[in-house]
């Protein structure tokens, strides 16, 4: 059997983990296994054809990290890969309940508000941008910033915009049924 | 003892944080917990293992339970003295809540034929 690992490059945001799972189930249904997941690229290994569950997980804690791993494992899941704060599982397709991690819509939304915590952690991180940008002459180099840090803060926008989004929709969900 | 006020705080509990709590009576790690939802709530609810690690890191900053040991990479919680008020205060709500609807049992039927 062919063992060389396969690339490609496809591109998820943050918002859309749930795509990002039925097209790595997918890729199982063809034989492509993941082994490592990488920012915008992913490295598969071909085998047989085999109908798994992907599940993602968003969790910054490094304190926490080796109890969290033990509890997936101890409930039946494979720890894929971790991709900055991402937590790659997976596990062989039962139909039943057991296919998830999160059996309600509050604990889905604790997952997208860790992230929008972990986004907001970040934000200082443009701080001498910031500060190159508050005390601007008008040089090429501080028009480059401030577009750049634009840029950036736009994106930042989106991201919380989608987010928020997404856990609206899941409010109403659980108004709606409690299970999903 | 928490007053009404402090109780009133963190009640109702959802079922699945009902179950959780139950368990913790004795030191639990989280997966003895899921399976032992499982079985003690007669299969009505099931919690993954991404839920329960939520309910666990809420209800500890809530100081509703606590760390109790842990062993090879398995962290084992407790209920607290508060925790255990909580709970305790939620098995009354539901005893007035069961009783509530025993006695509307009669006019339900009645309804229906």
């Amino acid at each position: 059997m062919n063992t060389k690992p396969i690339h490609r490059t496809k591109w998820f945001w943050g918002w859309q983990d749930d795509k990002e799972e039925a097209w790595l189930q997918e890729m199982a249904r063809q034989g492509l296994h993941l082994k490592s997941p990488g920012l915008g690229s992913y490295t598969f290994t071909q085998g047989e054809p085999r109908e798994m569950v992907y599940r993602l997980d968003f969790l910054n804690d490094a304190k926490n990290r080796a109890s969290y791993l033990q509890l997936f494992q101890d409930a039946g899941w494979e720890h894929v890969g971790e991709l900055s704060g991402w937590h790659y599982w997976r596990k062989a397709r039962s139909g039943t309940e057991n296919d998830e991690i999160f059996t309600d819509a509050d604990s889905k939304i604790q997952k997208y508000r860790r992230l929008i915590n972990y986004l907001l952690v970040t934000l200082p991180i443009y701080i001498p941008m910031y500060i190159v940008v508050i005390n601007r002459k008008t040089g090429i180099i501080e028009t480059i910033v401030l577009v750049a840090m634009l840029l950036i803060l736009a994106l930042y926008g989106f991201f919380f915009i989608k987010l928020q989004q997404r856990i609206n929709q899941l409010k109403t969900q659980s108004l709606c049924s409690k299970e999903e | 003892m928490l007053t009404q006020k402090e109780l009133n705080k963190y009640l109702p509990l959802s079922e699945t944080t009902f179950y959780a709590m139950l368990s913790l009576t004795q030191p639990m790690h989280g997966y003895a917990i899921m399976q032992n939802v499982d079985q003690v709530s007669q299969g009505f609810v099931h919690i993954g293992p991404g839920t329960i690690y939520g309910i666990l890191s809420t209800l500890e900053t809530q100081g509703l339970i606590r760390v109790d040991g842990e062993e090879e990479r398995r962290k084992y919680y407790r209920l607290t003295e508060k925790g255990r008020q909580v709970l305790r205060e939620q098995i009354r709500r539901l005893e007035v809540m069961a009783e509530n609807g025993r006695q509307m049992i009669p006019a339900l039927e009645a309804d229906m034929k």
